[in-house]
């Protein structure tokens, strides 16, 4: 397996990206980890003339937090980073979570959080969490920058909201509201190096009495071409004192608005399935780690 | 298309090599460098024979582009003997235990434990099992490579050599 012939650029600062990516146009791709790039270009999927490298750019790079404003995650961070994060362990433990199960320790140190983004593959590992925590991303060109909420960003298979010339440069997440908890799960064919079947994060916040739901989000992967944010769980939950009833419930209630297909991974009806019980336990994690915040 | 010369430093040594950009890191190695331990598997990623270290992490050869790795220190398998060719613990360790068969998965897999002992000196059973699932022995020679490695950290603390 060979590449085809491309040009190769590797710019030193966030404004010279803008100006190749902007001059370049649709002939150009970025290049971050290429563990997605690299291979479609072995598999003659993607056939680019020009690679924008972004990985000598340290605006691109690295995660800050600061308490009572949330974390700012670079585009081009690297997976094991976040992996290995204290930070995001404590405050952001579903991402944190869905870092760890992303691929193998190889793969982990070359993958960016961007580009497991800008593939919008529907299996990927970080969308649902960082859907449900509530992530924004920013958007950047040389005519200038712009933000999304992540769920606006990620269009359809494979399809985001970039636009020639822009590139996504950083996430955005909200610092966690007192007595919230998120985590995430996944199932595949098997316990590594696996393509999700089903995945699934939820953030979860408590009122002051400790039992019941205040806000709540649960995001569904690799059920729909997009990261499916649920209606109908928030909708039977919150207001409510949470117990094992009302969980079974709502995680028919996930189970039934999953729009899951079939192909080599799983079958519909295995993931349908799949939905309700990893629903299920996400929710009681959820709601058994918020009380302990 | 045009070659240019870039600069890579490999086990500690630097190279001038001619280049295209299209030219994997893996290809470089052992078609350009002339080394050969660096193994070439499935060139999708997923069984790591490919695996060197890159700054200290493992990464998978064949899915870099060499263009990319100018200023950043490699080492392959053949980097991880001492000057005198004494071998390295890990190697050792998988000696000893019998965890090579046919040997292809070997360099990759020493090195992947490279990465993960100098993160977690002490791993348990699970991470060691966590940290090589990038690594695919198709001899199923996993048993006694998970008795390697935790015998290679122990060694490692025990004698206090990297
Ligand atoms: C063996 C193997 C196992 C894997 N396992 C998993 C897994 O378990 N879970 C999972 O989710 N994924 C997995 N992947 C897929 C892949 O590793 C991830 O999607 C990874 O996060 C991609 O990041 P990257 O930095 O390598 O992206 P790249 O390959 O560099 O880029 C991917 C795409 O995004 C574009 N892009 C990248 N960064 C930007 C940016 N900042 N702005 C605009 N466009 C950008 C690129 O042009 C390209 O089109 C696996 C891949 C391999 C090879």
């Amino acid at each position: 397996m060979y590449l085809d012939e491309f040009e190769y650029y590797a710019p030193k600062t966030a404004d010279e990206t803008f100006e190749l990516a902007g001059r370049l146009g649709s002939q150009a791709k970025v290049l971050a980890g290429g563990t997605d790039l690299i291979l479609n270009m072995k598999q003659s999927l993607l056939k680019p003339q020009c690679l924008i490298d972004i990985n000598g750019v340290k605006e691109f790079q690295g995660l800050i937090y600061e308490a009572g404003k949330g974390a700012v995650i670079g585009a081009a961070t690297k997976i094991s980073e976040l992996e290995h994060s204290a930070v995001l362990r404590d405050k952001y433990f579903a991402l944190h979570q869905a870092a760890r199960e992303l691929g193998s320790t190889q793969v982990r140190a070359m993958a960016t959080i961007g580009g497991n983004i800008c593939n919008a593959s529907p299996a990927a590992e970080t969308s649902s969490p960082l859907v449900a925590l509530g992530t924004k991303v920013v958007i950047n060109s040389a005519a200038g920058e712009r933000e999304l909420p992540l769920e606006d960003f990620i269009i359809g298979n494979r399809k985001t909201a970039l636009e020639q010339g822009e590139l996504l440069v950083k996430f955005l997440l909200p610092e966690p509201a007192p007595q919230t908890a998120s985590c995430y799960t996944n199932i595949g064919l098997r316990n590594a190096m696996e393509i999700d079947a089903v995945n699934m994060a939820v953030n979860l916040t408590l009122e002051a009495d400790n039992r019941t739901v205040k806000v709540l989000r649960l995001v569904m992967g690799s059920v729909a071409p997009r990261p499916l944010v649920s209606v109908e769980v928030p909708a039977l939950l919150v207001g409510q004192a949470l117990n094992s009833n009302l969980i079974e419930k709502a995680a028919a209630a996930a189970a039934g608005e999953a729009q899951p297909i079939s192909d080599i991974r799983a079958t519909a009806e295995y993931r349908r399935e799949a939905v309700f019980v990893l629903s299920r336990r996400v929710l009681q994690e959820a709601f058994n780690a918020a009380q302990e915040v | 298309m045009k070659q240019q010369l870039i600069q890579l430093e490999i086990n500690n040594q630097l190279y001038e090599i001619p280049v295209t950009p299209r030219d994997l890191l893996v290809d470089v190695i052992r078609k350009k460098v002339g080394i050969t331990g660096t193994k070439k598997g499935c060139g999708e990623g997923d069984c790591g024979a490919c695996t060197v270290l890159m700054d200290g992490a493992p990464v998978l050869s064949c899915l870099t582009l060499a263009i990319t790795c100018q200023g950043r220190k490699i080492i392959t398998i053949e980097g991880l003997a001492d000057e005198q060719g004494a071998l390295h613990p890990i190697q050792q360790s998988f000696l000893d235990h019998g965890a090579v068969q046919c040997g292809f998965c070997t360099p990759g897999m020493i090195l992947t434990t490279k990465a993960l002992l100098d993160k977690n000196p002490h791993p348990d059973q699970t991470s060691i099992k966590r940290g090589i699932a990038g690594n695919i022995c198709r001899c199923t020679g996993y048993k006694k490579i998970v008795e390697a490695i935790g015998a290679a950290a122990d060694r490692i603390a025990t004698r206090e050599v990297k």
